[in-house]
């Protein structure tokens, strides 16, 4: 806040090397059944990390719980923070006040890295699409892999799309060539990058827009 | 909870009412808020609302409801001489509204200052005149507004929304019928 105390955050470190050293530079020319090996095991234990920032988060509760137990998925909602998990859950209405924080979240999880985006707000800013102060969804500000629909969606929907991210796994290659189109092609943000204290005043050109696209062509309304 | 009793205060008396009111014994200051009435007839401006309640017997709470018209551009009495925390509350409403607060003091000596919106963030947004430009500017696929967006049903020729922060037709596209 602008009080003048400032929390003083221990500041994350640059990455520096390419996202392909860290993955390994093995990895691209590994044979195909070490590909699906790796694959296997990645989309079977998934460490989730849930976002929840409004009702969604509870039917996002009720999916982990005993009777839908995304667990049996490989989806583990243990996660001790950002930095431990995969698979991180957007359940909620996202609004500016709070896109830096996921943004910087998300940005602390280890590669590779997945999002789901669980209902109708996350997606696209939902029944508050004209708000002022929520942001048209959770993918103008991070990128989307499953997208939930719904308002909320029930967890089944949730089971669904966690089934169709692990498919997307499934079928990835693991050449880091989608990887770099991902993150690194758009952008060479880490943790490092955005280590803008989150109590301070960000500075006003921001990594991410907070309004959509401006006045598009006619015909807004298809 | 049930508001016992309305009362319209004159701008003047503001803070001297509710002062009174926490003599008398509504010591709890439950919420102040405004509300926009810019559009009105006569005396246009802002109502400011103050819910004060009576807690010294239980279960026979009593309430008391406050309401003063403020005329726009014009100061307003703080109140957080009286109950600190009405601070939290005049901040919200200052930038919700755009209302300032006579000798606001929270303590920090910081002055009213944002609450809730992000840091940065430009304009009033519970005001009436404020636009929600997201409905101009974002592309939706399918109906902001009951009735539109249909176009194989022919939806009867309802009439434009005409609702406070609804951008007009000067601010660019919206839909098929504007």
């Amino acid at each position: 806040m602008a009080n003048g105390r400032e929390i003083d955050l221990p500041m994350p470190t640059v990455r520096h090397e390419d996202i392909r050293v860290r993955l390994g530079a093995v990895s691209e020319h590994a044979p195909r059944p070490i590909k699906v090996v790796l694959n296997w095991g990645r989309r079977y234990s998934l460490w989730v990390f849930n976002f929840g920032l409004a009702c969604c988060a509870i039917e996002f509760i009720a999916a982990s719980m005993g009777s839908h137990d995304f667990i049996r998925l490989g989806v583990i909602p243990f996660a001790p923070g950002p930095r431990q998990a995969d698979l991180m859950v957007v359940s909620g209405t996202v609004t500016d006040k709070m896109a830096p924080a996921i943004r910087r979240l998300y940005d602390q999880m280890p590669e590779p890295k997945y999002v789901i985006s669980f209902g109708a707000c996350s997606n696209s800013g939902g029944p508050y699409w004209d708000s002022y102060s929520v942001t048209k969804g959770v993918d103008q500000i991070v990128p989307v892999d499953v997208y939930v629909p719904g308002c909320p969606p029930r967890p089944e929907a949730l089971l669904h799309g966690i089934i169709r991210l692990q498919e997307q796994i499934a079928s990835e290659r693991l050449s880091t060539q989608r990887l770099r189109g991902r993150y690194a092609g758009s952008r060479v943000a880490s943790a490092g990058d955005v280590s803008r204290p989150l109590l301070r005043r960000p500075a006003p050109t921001q990594a991410f827009p907070t309004v959509p696209a401006g006045p598009t062509a006619a015909g807004g309304g298809e | 909870m049930k508001v016992t009793e309305v009362r319209e205060v004159p701008f003047g008396e503001w803070s001297s009412t509710v002062l009174h009111l926490r003599e008398e014994g509504y010591r709890y200051f439950d919420w102040l808020t405004a509300v926009d009435q810019t559009d009105a007839v006569d005396d246009a401006g802002f109502d400011l609302v103050c819910h004060l309640l009576d807690v010294r017997e239980p279960r026979k709470l009593t309430s008391v409801l406050l309401r003063t018209r403020v005329p726009d551009g014009v100061a307003a009495p703080s109140l957080t001489g009286i109950f600190a925390g009405a601070a939290w509350h005049e901040r919200e409403t200052h930038e919700m509204f755009g209302v300032d607060f006579d000798g606001f003091d929270d303590g920090s000596g910081l002055g009213l200052r944002p609450l809730l919106l992000p840091e940065g963030f430009e304009g009033t947004p519970l005001r009436k005149s404020f636009v929600l430009a997201a409905r101009a500017s974002k592309p939706w696929p399918g109906a902001k507004e009951p009735g539109e967006g249909h176009e194989s049903t022919k939806a009867p020729g309802r009439r434009r929304v005409q609702a406070p922060g609804v951008p007009g037709p000067e601010w660019g596209p919206r839909g098929v019928e504007s």
